[in-house]
C-alpha cells in the first residue's frame, strides 16, 4: 500500500472516521486527481461524512448544497437581494441618476447573495470541500447544471460576467441511488460505493464513536446489527443507526444486551413500521442468539 | 507514466466492455492516471484504484472482479501483448427506418391461431355498468365492453397528467411573482414596477415508452393493454409503443386517433405474426440496439406488458433488461397472470427479468390499470 494511501486512513481514523482501504484510496485519488468524488451507498453508510472528515483535514470551510426536486440556479448558484437593491433605486431615482448608472450600481457584488455553489467557488481563503449531498434528488436538468459548474469551475451571471474560481473546491457529491445518475456527471468524477460495514470494522466504528460502551456491548451491537442485515428488512439500518442506538444503550447503562432493552430501544435502529413488526416476535430471539449465543 | 500499462489497460477496458461494463476512453484515462498514483505492487490497491477511476456501480461489480482477476495477473507476468485490432463486432446488416425487423430463422410460433379475434355476441352496448365493468377479466371482454372502456380510460387517463414540475417557468398572468425579472423590467421603466412578472410550475407530460407482447399467449390480453395504452397516449403524447411476438415492431407511426377497436385492427394487420410464439430476449435485445438510445431517457418509464412466458435464452434478456433498467426512469412489468393470488413469478424468462424491474404488477382488468396510473405521472 501506499504510505500516503496509510497516512490519510490513520488521519482520518484520528478524527473518528473508521475508513477501510477502498474509501481511503478513493479519498486520496480524488484528492491527488483534483477530480469530483461521487459516492454511493445504503443510507447512514457514512457517504456525507466522508465530506466532513476531509474539510477537518484540510482544515477548510465545509459548504453544503443539500439536493432536492426543483432545486433551481437561485438556491445553488445566487440570488440577487432585491430588497436592498429596491431601497438604492429609490434613493439613485431621488438623486436623479441615469439609468445605466443605476444598473451599474444595483448590479455590484455587494447586492449579490451567494449562494453554496458560488461561495464554494470564490472562496479566497484556499479551496473548500463542496458537499453536493443527494444528488440523485434534483433532477436531471440540474444535473446537467453541475455538469457544466464542475466542468469548468467558472459561473456566468449576465449581470455581472464570468467568475472563475480562485481555488478549485474539493468536491464530494453523494446518492442514495433513488435515480440513477446520469453518465456524464458519472463519468466527470471518481466513484466510490460504501457497503455496509464488516463486523470488525463496525466494532471498531464504534469504539471510536461511541467511546463510553464496553468491549462487550460493542462487540455485542456489532453482530446484533449484523444479524439484522443478513434479513430481509424494507430499510437496512446503517452506521448511523449503529450509533444512534449505541448511545441510546449508554444512556440506560447498559453493558451488554438483554431481550427486554432491545425489544425497547428498536425503534432507534428500525424506522419502519413494517420491519419493527416483523421483528417483534420469535425473530428477534432468533437474531438474538446469533448476536450473543 | 509507465507506458507498459497503456496497451494493458486497454485491453482491461475491452473486457469489461464485452461483459456490458460501461467503461469509455475517458473513463480508462482516469484509469491510466489513477494507477500511476498507487502502489503497483500492492494487487488489492490497484484493484481498488481502478474500482474508483473506472467508475464501476455495484451492479458490475463481479463483472469487474472477475475480468481483473483473469486479467491483471497475466499483466503482471508481461506477456501476451493487447492485439493491434481488436475483433470488431460483426457488422449488423443496416436496417430500413420503419421497417419491421425481420423475423429471425427457425422457432415455429408456439401457436397458430388466426390473427382476426372474434367476440362472443348477445351484448349490448352501455349494458356493463362500471364497477362491474372495472373487475371484469380482460378475457371476458365483449366488443361493447372495449367501447366503454375506451371512454372510462380517456377519463382515467386525465389523471396521468395532473403532476407538475417543481422548476418554475416564466408564466403569464398566473402564479407567484418572478423577483428577478420583475425587477428587469421595472429598471427599464425607470424603476418603477409597472408590471410584475410571474413563474409557475408547469404541467408536466408523463414520458413513456410501451413494449407489447402480442404473442399467442397474451391473445386475450394484448388488445385491451393495447387500447389502454392508446388512451394514455391522448394525455402523453410522446409515448412511444412497440409491439413483439417473434420480431419487433415500431407501432408509433401507426396510431392516429380514431376508435381503439378500428385502430387495433389496423395494428394486428401490421404486426407480423400477431399471436404466433414469443421470443422476448432478442426483441428486447434488438429494441435495446436500435431504439433505447432514442426513445428513453432518464425521466422516461417504460412498461412492458407481458406474460413472461418464453421458452428461449433468457441471457439476452437479461441483458436488455439491465440496459433498458440502465436509462429508464421506472421499469414496470405488466404480468396479466399477476392478478391471480397464487401467481409466482417463476416462469425463467419472468424470473431473469425481475432483478431488472422497479415493479411487477398485475393486468389483468381495468382495475389494475387504474392504479397503475399515479405510478406512471412524471
Amino acid at each position: 500500500m501506499r504510505p500516503e494511501i496509510a497516512a490519510l486512513s490513520a488521519d482520518m481514523e484520528r478524527l473518528g472516521y473508521i475508513a477501510d482501504p477502498a474509501i481511503a484510496t478513493a479519498l486520496f485519488l480524488a484528492r491527488e486527481m483534483r477530480r469530483p468524488l461521487l459516492i454511493e451507498g445504503d443510507a447512514g453508510v457514512g457517504k456525507t461524512e466522508i465530506a466532513k472528515v476531509l474539510a477537518r483535514l484540510e482544515e477548510t470551510e465545509l459548504i453544503r448544497l443539500q439536493c432536492y426536486e426543483g432545486l433551481d440556479v437561485s438556491t445553488a448558484l445566487y440570488e440577487w437581494n432585491y430588497q436592498r437593491q429596491m431601497l438604492r433605486l429609490r434613493i439613485a431615482a431621488d438623486e436623479g441618476k441615469g439609468a445605466d448608472e443605476i444598473e451599474d450600481l444595483i448590479f455590484g457584488r455587494s447586492y449579490l447573495l451567494e449562494r453554496p455553489l458560488l461561495r464554494a467557488i470564490t472562496r479566497r481563503e484556499g479551496p473548500a470541500v463542496l458537499l453536493i449531498d443527494e444528488v440523485d434528488r434534483a433532477d436531471d436538468g440540474f444535473e446537467a447544471f453541475l455538469l457544466e459548474v464542475l466542468s469548468d469551475f467558472q459561473v456566468t451571471i449576465p449581470e455581472l460576467g464570468t467568475l472563475r474560481a480562485e481555488h478549485v473546491p474539493y468536491v464530494v457529491l453523494t446518492s442514495n441511488r433513488s435515480r440513477e445518475i446520469g453518465d456524464a456527471l458519472r463519468r466527470r468524477c471518481l466513484y466510490l460505493y460504501i457497503e455496509h460495514p464488516t463486523l470488525e470494522k463496525e466494532v471498531r466504528i464504534l469504539h471510536a464513536r461511541v467511546p463510553g460502551a464496553s468491549v462487550r456491548l460493542a462487540e455485542e451491537i456489532g453482530r446484533f446489527m449484523q444479524a439484522l442485515r443478513r434479513r430481509r428488512l424494507s430499510k437496512a439500518p446503517g452506521v448511523a443507526e449503529t450509533l444512534d442506538w449505541a448511545q441510546a444503550l449508554l444512556h440506560l447503562h447498559s453493558d451488554h444486551l438483554d431481550r427486554e432493552t432491545v425489544a425497547e430501544t428498536l425503534g432507534c435502529i428500525l424506522k419502519d413500521q413494517h420491519d419493527l413488526r416483523e421483528l417483534a416476535g420469535s425473530e428477534l430471539d432468533a437474531v438474538l442468539v446469533e448476536a450473543i449465543g | 507514466m509507465t507506458p507498459g500499462l497503456v496497451p494493458h489497460l486497454a485491453r482491461f477496458g475491452r473486457a469489461l466492455r464485452e461483459r456490458g461494463v460501461g467503461v469509455s476512453l475517458s473513463d480508462e484515462a482516469d484509469g491510466l492516471t489513477a494507477l500511476t498514483l498507487v502502489d503497483l505492487g500492492d494487487r488489492d490497491e490497484v484493484r481498488r484504484a481502478l474500482r474508483v477511476a473506472l467508475k464501476i456501480r455495484p451492479r458490475d461489480v463481479a463483472a469487474f472482479e472477475e475480468v481483473f482477476a483473469r486479467l491483471w495477473r497475466a499483466g503482471r507476468a508481461g506477456e501476451e501483448p493487447a492485439p493491434a485490432v481488436s475483433a470488431n463486432p460483426p457488422l449488423q446488416a443496416p436496417r430500413l427506418p420503419g421497417a419491421p425487423r425481420s423475423p429471425a430463422p427457425g422457432r415455429p410460433p408456439e401457436s397458430e391461431r388466426a390473427v382476426e379475434v372474434t367476440f362472443p355476441e348477445g351484448e349490448e352496448p352501455g349494458y356493463s355498468p362500471e364497477a362491474v365493468l372495472r373487475r371484469k377479466p380482460f378475457e371476458e371482454y365483449s366488443a361493447a365492453d372495449l367501447l366503454a372502456m375506451e371512454r372510462l380510460l380517456a377519463r382515467l387517463a386525465l389523471r396521468l397528467a395532473t403532476r407538475r414540475s417543481r422548476r418554475r417557468v416564466p408564466a403569464r398572468g398566473r402564479g407567484e411573482v418572478d423577483l428577478r425579472r420583475s425587477f428587469r423590467r421595472a429598471l427599464a421603466h425607470g424603476g418603477e414596477f409597472l408590471s410584475l412578472a410571474r413563474r409557475a410550475r408547469p404541467i408536466e407530460e408523463p414520458r413513456l415508452v410501451v413494449l407489447c407482447d402480442t404473442s399467442g399467449s397474451m391473445d386475450p390480453h394484448a388488445r385491451f393493454l393495447l387500447g389502454f395504452v392508446l388512451a394514455l397516449r391522448r394525455v402523453a403524447r410522446s409515448t412511444e409503443v412497440f409491439a413483439f411476438n417473434t420480431s419487433l415492431v415500431r407501432l408509433t407511426p401507426f396510431l392516429r386517433p380514431g376508435r381503439i377497436d378500428l385502430v387495433l385492427e389496423r395494428l394486428a394487420a401490421f404486426v407480423p405474426d400477431w399471436s404466433g410464439g414469443t421470443r422476448i430476449g432478442e426483441c428486447l435485445a434488438d429494441f435495446v440496439a436500435y431504439d433505447l438510445d432514442s426513445t428513453v431517457n432518464g425521466r422516461t418509464v417504460v412498461l412492458i406488458l407481458s406474460d413472461g412466458l418464453d421458452r428461449g435464452d433468457v441471457a439476452p434478456l437479461a441483458g436488455a433488461m439491465r440496459a433498458i433498467r440502465g436509462r429508464a426512469r421506472r421499469v414496470f412489468w405488466l404480468n396479466p397472470l399477476a392478478g391471480d393470488a397464487r401467481y409466482e413469478p417463476t416462469a425463467r424468462a419472468m424470473a431473469a427479468a425481475l432483478p431488472y424491474v422497479d415493479r411487477l404488477l398485475p393486468a389483468h382488468n381495468l382495475e389494475s390499470l387504474e392504479r397503475l396510473l399515479p405510478l406512471l405521472a412524471a
